[in-house]
This record gives structure tokens, sequence and C-alpha cells, in this order.
């Protein structure tokens, strides 16, 4: 970080308030210093305490000047239309993920099937549930009951999760759902089981490199997980899908490489402040080892896949095999930058992640991914798996459409080009920094195209 | 040489003057009867034009060229005419000279009728070729503002208002008073029952008043004994007439509610707008936990941007920007539109020009007449003039007619001095 001029400091004292200079260190800029005192006064004003107004804004800016995120200083962060609690222990909701929050939110509200069925996986404060339940529920073309399942690892954020329901609740942001929010807890498994017909949200805490994950969630999805190799019966789920399809995918994993953590790529506040188990995956090792031993068949092969990936992508292979399992309508997986967004992009279509064979198999026995020559990698996928891939070979082709969106994915003008990946053409829209890699099931796909043609 | 043997200096300066004080009638000159030739080609390229646009449109359709074609068409088809009109001459000249005597005699009885066609037909081609008013199909406004003077101009101006108000009336032209007001309250009338007129605006909503109109505006001048008048003296006063485009009402609320609507001033197409969330560089995501929500939305065309960084909530921040950068560009387009309006008035009539001197019309009652100064149309019956009847549109109707008329004069000289212009380069 460069050395803030001794004028800025002055500046900040004498056109704001001495108060701006403490921000200033943390801050980096006049503006964001005014503007963040501006919100503390206001947070202040706002809350009510027995302790003093002034000295109670003196400690928060104190608090705020040692580098505590702003979020957890005053305790919450405006996300959409809602007001989401923010504490130490839980990723901050950022403004990217609002974005394209929003952006799939519209999605689902124009193609409307209900009953509207969504998985977030890694939710943290549960923000993305929340947002997307308040814009479903804010659109007139969704009618039908709308479910929505959260799942974290962490305690932490399953209950600050709940919180927030109830906390935007209170607000009026959301309606009450006729059970209330504490009923949440007792969820165990098929959301259909809950009588609510407006809606369903519920967090619970599971751990989704577990095993016993998709079977708890579904368990129609067990037949392949429990088979002991695919191989033998290449039959893949899709046949029998299950009535309750998943219409949306979700999630924001922790996607942070440990070496891009510890650099400048990861700011400092973000670094000493926010839960690492949020932002970086786990060394694959830890997080295997304590599978392997309760079902060697698949961790096995599955280790394989998330050993040879790169560190940081673990959770998407992950993702892959759910979505392999599972065949959700939409897929959406917030990524870290455009080189994560490409490998994430390679992994499906030329490694062929998410097909069961990938995961059974895994035919590809080279180590990095840049190894791979694409004739090669077709006829690995072509050969072995008949067409259990998800994605086709070229544009068009495959069970799913793949697209990487920017950070700003809105606008219908936004320029759209292609990347080509492995002589594949892949779609990049809006404007930014790549931000999610999108899948959406053919079906799905043909009636969106056919919606804007 | 002078009977007298003294005169005063200015006595004879006022006497010389009688010689000269003629009342100079400045009449139009009616339009060339044969069309001049730079006219005449400047159609021709325009049918050809036209004629190459709809066998274009045939394979494939474009609004734009459709549009011009529309606009040139009514050329094509006045050329057309006059070119028939013209082969009819021809021809009837050819009979002429036939041998036979009956055949001459017939031709005779036609050419009179041949020739007043080709006229007509001539007439026709050069109104086409004259642009059209770009305000011409819009309603209009009449303001009505009294000359400096006393009451009895203001007395006049109320009677032109009242004037234009019954003529829209017979005509059936929806009107409508936006102002009207009185200059002083003691309650003193004219001798119709005028009231003294500070000022009036009476919107023509009719569309393509303006082009019915905008040859009333300028000084109109009356000249009588006012009824206030004791020793009998004919006064002379003027009033302004303004016309100006009305453009469509602007209410704030209406067009900020149905803003997506293209045609309100505060819609914009949100492709012309370039949004920016002013994040610093850098990773983004997880990587970084800024508070920064500020929203900066640049509306191309206009270069007008606005940055918003109120509230800690992005979705807040853009809200807002948003309805700023409607009203901007609302403000905007409404100053673009008034600040045309204002030319157009400077181009009518400047304010200081109020005088009795540059007058467009007189109002003579004591002859019962009224004159326009630049058709030179004269009419009678004066109290059916101020009524609005048919003698005020006869007199408008003239000023329409010279109006079109000055407008090909303009352009004959146009085309003539393009014509050299070409010649030159050549």
């Amino acid at each position: 970080m460069p050395r803030l001029p001794p004028s800025l400091f002055w500046r900040a004292s004498k056109e704001i308030s001495p108060l701006a200079a403490r921000l200033l260190p943390v801050c980096r800029d006049l503006q964001s210093a005014a503007n963040e005192l501006r919100w503390i006064r206001e947070h202040v004003k706002s809350t009510q305490s027995p302790v003093p107004d002034g000295l109670r804004f003196w400690s928060l800016v104190e608090k705020r000047a040692t580098g505590v995120p702003l979020q957890y200083v005053l305790g919450n962060q405006p996300f959409g239309d809602l007001d989401i609690l923010c504490r130490r222990g839980v990723l901050i909701p950022r403004p990217e993920t609002e974005a394209y929050t929003l952006h799939i939110a519209n999605i689902l509200t124009k193609s409307s099937s209900t009953p509207l069925n969504i998985l977030d996986l890694c939710t943290g404060t549960g923000c993305i549930p929340l947002l997307l339940l308040h814009s479903l529920l804010a659109s007139p073309s969704v009618a039908g009951p709308i479910s929505l399942h959260g799942v974290d690892i962490s305690p932490h954020a399953v209950r600050l999760a709940r919180e927030n329901l109830a906390h935007n609740i209170r607000l009026g942001l959301l309606p009450a759902s006729i059970q209330g929010p504490n009923s949440s807890s007792l969820g165990s498994g098929n959301p259909s089981q809950n009588p609510n017909p407006y809606y369903t949200l519920k967090f619970t805490e599971q751990d989704i490199f577990s095993p016993s994950f998709l079977s708890s969630h579904f368990p129609s999805s067990q037949q392949p997980s429990t088979q002991p190799s695919t191989q033998s019966n290449p039959q893949p789920t899709s046949k029998d899908m299950p009535k309750n399809d998943l219409d949306l995918l979700i999630s924001n994993p922790p996607y942070i490489s440990s070496s891009a953590f510890t650099s400048r790529t990861t700011a400092r506040a973000v670094r000493q402040h926010e839960p690492r188990l949020a932002l970086v995956p786990d060394p694959i090792s830890s997080l295997l080892t304590a599978y392997s031993r309760e079902s060697s068949h698949s961790g096995g092969s599955s280790q394989k896949v998330y050993e040879s990936c790169h560190p940081a992508d673990v959770f998407y292979a992950r993702l892959a095999e759910i979505v392999g399992m599972v065949r959700p309508k939409r897929v959406v997986m917030e990524v870290g930058g455009w080189g994560q967004a490409m490998r994430v992009v390679r992994g499906f279509v030329v490694d062929g992640w998410g097909s069961h064979n990938s995961f059974s198999t895994h035919n590809m026995s080279s180590g990095d991914g840049s190894g791979y020559e694409s004739s090669e990698s077709k006829s690995g996928s072509g050969s072995g798996s008949g067409s259990d891939g998800l994605l086709g070979s070229g544009r068009g082709q495959g069970e799913y459409e793949i697209e990487v969106w920017r950070d700003e994915p809105a606008g219908e003008n936004d320029a759209k080009h292609w990347a080509v990946v492995d002589q594949r053409e892949v779609a990049v829209r809006g404007r930014g920094l790549a931000r999610v890699v999108y899948l959406v099931r053919r079906d799905c796909w043909e009636e969106d195209e056919g919606r804007k043609g | 040489m002078l009977a007298a043997p003294w005169v005063c200096r200015s006595c004879m300066v006022s006497l010389r003057r009688v010689g000269r004080a003629q009342f100079i009638r400045r009449f139009s000159t009616e339009s060339a009867p044969n069309l001049p030739p730079a006219l005449l080609e400047r159609a021709r390229k325009l049918t050809v034009e036209h004629d190459q646009l709809t066998a274009g449109l045939e394979n494939d359709f474009d609004p734009k060229k459709a549009k011009r074609m529309g606009e040139i068409s009514r050329v094509a088809s006045a050329l057309k005419e006059f070119e028939k009109a013209k082969a009819a001459l021809g021809e009837l000249h050819g009979l002429l000279e036939s041998d036979d005597a009956e055949m001459r005699e017939l031709a005779k009885d036609d050419l009179a009728a041949t020739n007043a066609q080709l006229a007509e037909s001539s007439h026709n081609l050069s109104v086409a070729l004259t642009p059209k008013h770009p305000f011409a199909d819009m309603p209009c406004l009449l303001e009505i503002v009294p000359g400096p003077g006393g009451t009895e101009g203001r007395y006049f101006a109320d009677s032109l208002f009242h004037m234009y108000k019954t003529y829209c009336a017979n005509k059936g032209y929806r009107a409508r008073v936006v102002k009207y007001e009185a200059s002083d309250s003691d309650g003193s009338t004219g001798s119709e029952g005028e009231i003294p007129l500070q000022e009036a605006v009476l919107e023509v909503q009719e569309q393509g008043a303006y082009d019915v109109f905008r040859g009333e505006a300028g000084m109109h001048r009356v000249q009588r004994v006012p009824a206030t008048e004791k020793s009998g003296r004919t006064h002379t006063s003027a009033v302004a007439v303004w016309v100006l485009p009305s453009f469509p009402e602007s209410d704030v609320t209406d067009f900020e509610a149905d803003w997506d609507k293209p045609e309100s001033d505060f819609y914009i197409d949100p492709g012309e707008v370039k949004s920016e969330k002013m994040r610093a560089g850098g990773a983004g995501g997880q990587h970084v936990n800024k508070t920064e929500s500020a929203v900066r939305l640049t509306h191309i065309p206009t270069g007008i941007a606005v940055s918003i960084q109120e509230s800690r909530s992005q979705q807040r921040n853009r809200e807002i920007a948003w309805r700023l950068l409607r009203s901007r560009i609302a403000q905007k387009r409404r100053e673009e539109r008034e600040e045309a309006a204002r030319q157009l008035r400077n181009s009518v009539l400047a304010s200081s020009q109020i005088t009795r001197g540059d007058k467009i019309r007189t109002y003579q009652f004591q002859q019962d007449r009224c004159t326009d100064h630049r058709s030179g149309a004269n009419v009678h019956n004066l109290p059916d003039v101020l009524r609005g009847g048919e003698t005020l549109g006869k007199v408008m109707e003239s000023v329409q007619t010279w109006l079109v008329n000055k407008d090909i004069q303009g352009l004959i000289a146009d085309e003539e001095a393009a014509a050299v212009v070409e010649k030159k380069r050549k």
C-alpha cells in the first residue's frame, strides 16, 4: 500500500472531522472516509442504547480505524433491498454477489416454472437465498410455492443466516412464512414435507463434501452414488429424473488459493478479519481424508479429480459432481476472475467434469490441465462415457450450455462475446471481471433463447 | 419663386414631404409562370432518387429510406403532372400548325385551358419542392402582446385575441386559453367591452395549426378613433402577435410516471447509459470488502454523468442515480426546446421591435378596411374580420400563398446559386 501524504490527513481533519483522519489509513481516500464517517453516525443515531451517542460513535470509529470491516463494525450490510446482518466469522456479502443474484432472479422470474426449488451451497450469511426469495416474491409471474435451502459447513454461518431471515421478516422486507423462521431449524430433508404453501426457506449445517450430503438431500440421486461403479451400470440418472427437479443450484464457494490469500491480491482487511474458511478451500488432503474411510469407492476416484485440479478449484469439482448427479436446470457458481473461470470452464468442457465417468474412472491421466490435446480429450470423454458428458464438443450440443458472466451481466445491450476453450465457444456476457460460471440445462436454455428471439 | 417673402424652415420641410409621402403598397410578386431551369433540374434529380428508392424498397424495407421516399414522393408526382401538361401543350402546338381548319379551331379552344393547367402544375411543383417548415405539423401558441402606448393598444389586443379565438371556433379548431391577463383592475372597458389586455396566450391544439397561423406573426397596426378620445383624433397603435410551435405539455409528475415511454422527456434508452460501479481496480469478489457503493451513470449521447454514493446500498444508489439522470436529461431536453422556441421568437420579432413601423397588417376603422402589407390583400368589412369570419380567412389565405411564394423564390435563388457554384467547379 502506498504511503498516504500527511497533507491528506491534515485536510481530512480540517475539512471533515478529526475522526475522518483516523479513518484515512483504512479508507485510503477522503471521500470514502467521509462516507464511512457519515454512515457510522447515521447508524449510531438510528439505534438505541444506554451508552451516550457520542461515546458510541467514537468507539465505533476507533474500532473501524483498527481495520475491522465497516460491515462488522455496524453489524449489517445492505444487499439488494434487504438488510443482511454481518458478524465476525461469517463472510460479508459482496456487491458482485448482489449483482449476479439479481440477474439470476430476473432469469428465473422470466422462465417462472413454479414451484421453484433452489439450493444454495456455502450460503454464509444466507444473503443469496434471502435476496432470491425477495426478488421472486416481488415478481407477479411467480405464483407457486418457492422452496429454498441454504447449506453451510459453519455453525456460525447457519445461525446467522437464520437470524437474517428473522431479521428481514421483522423489518417487513420479507413476508413471514406461516410456520415462522424458527421452524426452519427442524427441516431435515425433503422440502416438500413442509406444508407452507408460500415459501420455505431453511438453512442447514452440512459439509457438501460428505458422501451423505447428496443422499440426504436428493434421495432420488442416491442411486448412482451408492453403486460401486457407474462403469458397470452406465445408465445416467437423467432417465429417472426426480419429481422435485432442482431449478437452481447457486454457490459462492471459497475460491481464493492460499497463495493469492497471502499475497496482495487479497485485501488486508479480508485476510485479517474475515473467516479463512469462507475464502480459501481447505487443502485437499484434510478435506477428503475424513471421508475416504467412509466411502472408499467414490472418494478415491473423486480425490483424483480434486488433486488434479487447481487447489483453489476444489469446490467447483465437487459442485460439478453434484451437478452431474442432480442435474439442476441452472447452475450459478461465483468465481474469482478470468483465470479461474477459464479453469472451471475447461474442467467442464475438456475434463468432462460432472459426467459420472470422469469421477469414476478419470481417464485423464496427465496431471495438469494445460497438457490436454483437444482430440485426445474429445475421444477420451466421448468414447469412455458415450453421450454422458454435461457439455458437448460444440455450441448447441451436450446436455448443458455454459456461459461466463462478468461483474455486470444485466443489460441486454451489453457486449456478448465468445471465448474459445478447446475449440468450443463459450459465451461471455457483461462487463467487468469474470465473476460467474453459469450452466443451463439444454431444455431451459432453448426456452430462454426462444423468449429472446 | 415663392409668393410669400419668407417661409418658416420647418414648414418648408413639411411641405416638401407632402410630395414624397405616398402610400407604397408592397404588393407581392407572383412566382414566374414558367419554371426556372434550376428548379426543374432539382425536381428531376429528386424524381430519379424517388424511383431508385422505390426499386430499393421492393427488395428490403428500410424505415429511413421509406421516410425519405415519403418526403419526395410529392415532388415526383408533381413533376409527372407537370410533364403531362407540357406534353399536352406540345401536342396542341402541333395541332395548331395542322392543315385542318376545324382541328386548328379545336386546338385553339383547348390551348387556354392547357396553359392554365401548365401554370397550375408548375406552381404545384414549386410548392412541392419547397421544404416543409419543420414545425408545420405542430399545434401552435398565439401570443398577443400590446405594443407600447396607452390603453387603446391594449383594447385592440383584446379584440385581436377574440378575433383569433372566434376564428378557431368558426373553423372548428380546438383552442385553449393558456393566459389571459388584464393590465389594470380599474374595470374600464373599451367601446365593445374589451378589457385592457396585458398578455394573452391562446393554444391552438390542432395538428398543423402552426402552418395555418405562422403568417399571423408580426406587428398588427390599428388606426381608429378610440372611445376614450375626446377630440376625435385617429390613433395608431400596434399589437404584437407571436406564433410559436406548441410542444406537448410537460407536466413533471405525469411524465416522470411514464418515463419508460420513448416520447417522454424522462425516457432514456438504457443502451445509451454507461453504468460504472466505481470500485477501485483489483480482483474484486471475495478478495476485497470495500464499502464503496458509489454508482456512476453516464448518458453517452449528452455526456451527462451522475454519481451517487449517498447510501451504503448499491441498489439504492443506483435508483437515486437513475432518477437524477432522468430528470437532468429531461431538464436539458426542455431547455433545448425552450431555446429553440426562443430563437424562433427572436427571429419572428425582437421585443425591441414592437413599434408601429414594421407592421404586417393594418386595421383601418374609418375606412372599414383591413390590409395585409405583405400579400397586398385588401379587404373591407372590418367587423367580420374582427369576428374571425370568412373575411379574415381570406386575408390569412393570401398570406399563406405569399409565404409559399416567398419560400419558392428563396429556393429558386438557392438553386441558381448552387448551379453557379457547380458550373464554376467544372
